[in-house]
């Protein structure tokens, strides 16, 4: 009998959007611990929104969302938190007119005072690069160590699933690698993590799963290095022909 | 014209506490406007509120000046609270039209609601200070104008304190920078802004509680007050709290000169044109937008 995999995050029959609109429609899957999964799809196939809805910050119409076999679908972002979720959004979401250290120290937000310098201190050792820049002001930093900073900020907690939405979004094909060698570094301690990516190929890399969302649907899941050759995703998404090229 | 430098100091002098506590109004506006995203057009009678308060709670405590303004801070707070929980806290995050109609409907209902209860003839406050004052060489300032500029320099002190220093200021700077990114470290959004809300209330009526005793106190003082504060929260730049504290001081220095050397009637109109002037000239505000910025 094969093992039972340790299932942290299972989402069943998920139905999420705005308002009253559906983005994400009827999705199930299922993240084992300490994995990396990819998240794949075009514009407006609902990426972004099922982070949200695992995390609390848009509305989950249908279906469980079991963390560790709880269902949280009906709790607001803070408690989710508090059980180990961490979304870090996509675009810059960090406090920019307060210093990196004052950043970290919200990141901490939730946590007991006596654990807020342990913890602040775990972060900066985990990411080395932060270490000079604490007294900056955190909208003075560049778009990788911005990126980094807000990882920090959620890393800070210690949560057990970590969802990423565009961490490599406008960085430089060099910064992105070091990133995702860093999101790596991070499922190693045993954080599971979900990751959505404009730079398909470079996180298919790093990733054990892949899920392709289609117009709010699940169109495929399999292994990473399996989606990376399907011919289906080759062509839509890591820079295959699509139909005729134009005359140069 | 010859100015008599004694009489300028004078007018100076009064011109200081008035901004001062034009500034208290205006950081209370400019913190809900930071965190809500919404300005509250009802803040004003939340100045009269305070002023009413201190006028009914002196004769309560046998006139003392302390323990009246220490009641009055409270029930204004209480104000805002009812303020947040009953009608803000039911707002979502784009209905600032929705912010205006509210906030301005209970604007004129607590207006004609407190004419309607004590009338609008306007009351002179006394306290146990009465009108007594100190004087250096010719120049006079009474007790009340000096405790109420020095009670206002503490507000800010202690709201710097506040914003920069711990969790429950902190997440207010946080919200009013990136709502998103507050969400992502676990703030409470509703929390926080009823935080802000209570606070700037309880500014409000402090401003309200000092100034009774120096002012006529008359249910119509919030609507004089709340244009010209709304005002000095753009041209401090919006969100930007040293800005509006800087902007109601030169308010309150300009109003006294103006009322001091000029007949009357110029006052109101003559501030009303400078600040459209300043807005004409910096359209940002004398010192840049900002995003509650304490520092």
């Amino acid at each position: 009998m094969a093992p039972v995999p340790d299932i942290v995050l299972a989402l069943e029959g998920v139905s999420a959007g705005y308002g009253d609109v559906a983005v994400v429609h009827d999705f199930s899957a299922a993240l084992a611990r300490g994995s990396i999964t990819t998240l794949i799809g075009g514009n407006g196939a609902g990426k972004s929104t099922l982070m949200r809805a695992i995390y609390g910050t848009c509305r989950c119409f249908a279906g469980h969302i079991r963390f560790d076999g709880t269902a949280i679908e009906a709790e607001p972002p803070w408690q989710r938190l508090a059980r180990g979720v961490g979304l870090v959004p996509q675009g810059r979401c960090n406090f920019p007119r307060m210093s990196v250290l004052e950043n970290l120290l919200m990141g901490c937000y939730t946590l007991p005072a006596a654990r807020r310098a342990p913890a602040i201190d775990r972060v900066v050792g985990l990411f080395p690069l932060l270490a000079p820049r604490l007294k900056t002001t955190a909208g003075n930093l560049s778009g990788g160590e911005q990126q980094v900073l807000e990882m920090a900020m959620v890393l800070v907690t210690e949560p057990s699933l970590l969802l990423l939405d565009e961490p490599s979004l406008g960085l430089s094909p060099k910064t992105q690698a070091e990133l995702f060698e860093v999101v790596r570094a991070i499922a190693r301690t045993g954080v599971t993590i979900l990751v959505v990516e404009q730079n398909v190929r470079g996180a298919l890399l790093i990733s054990d799963t892949a899920i392709v969302l289609d117009l709010g649907r699940k169109f495929l899941e399999g292994p990473a290095r399996d989606v990376m050759v399907d011919p289906r995703i080759r062509q839509a998404y890591l820079g295959g022909t699509i139909g005729q090229q134009p005359a140069a | 014209m010859t100015i008599d430098p004694l009489y300028l100091v004078q007018l100076t002098l009064n011109g200081l506490v008035l901004g001062l506590l034009y500034a208290l109004i205006a950081v209370g506006l400019s913190l809900i406007f930071g965190v809500l995203e919404i300005i509250n057009f009802a803040h004003g009678e939340f100045l009269m509120l305070g002023a009413y308060a201190m006028t009914f709670m002196l004769p309560v405590v046998g006139l003392l000046y302390a323990p009246a303004l220490l009641a009055a801070v409270l029930i204004t707070a209480l104000g805002g609270f009812l303020l947040f929980e009953l009608f803000l806290s039911r707002l979502g995050q784009h209905d600032f039209e929705r912010s205006i109609l509210i906030t301005i409907g209970l604007s004129i209902m607590l207006l004609h609601g407190t004419q309607y209860l004590v009338s609008a003839t306007p009351r002179l406050v006394d306290t146990e200070l009465g009108f007594d004052g100190v004087a250096i060489g010719d120049i006079r300032i009474t007790w009340t104008r000096l405790i109420g500029g020095g009670l206002a320099l503490a507000a800010f002190a202690s709201l710097y304190g506040l914003l920069t220093r711990t969790p429950f200021g902190r997440a207010m700077r946080a919200i009013a920078q990136n709502r998103e990114a507050a969400l992502m470290v676990g703030i409470k959004p509703r929390t926080v802004a009823r935080n802000a809300v209570v606070l700037s209330t309880a500014l409000c009526g402090l401003a309200g509680a000092a100034l009774a005793p120096i002012q006529l106190v008359q249910p119509i003082m919030g609507q004089f007050l709340i244009f010209k504060a709304f005002a000095l929260v753009i041209i401090g730049g919006l969100g930007n709290l040293p800005g509006a504290i800087a902007a109601a001081v030169a308010l309150g220095l300009f109003e006294s000169w103006i009322g001091g050397f000029f007949e009357i009637i110029w006052q109101e109109a003559a501030v009303f044109l400078l600040m459209i002037l300043v807005l004409l000239v910096r359209p940002n505000g004398l010192f840049g937008r900002a995003i509650v910025r304490a520092g």
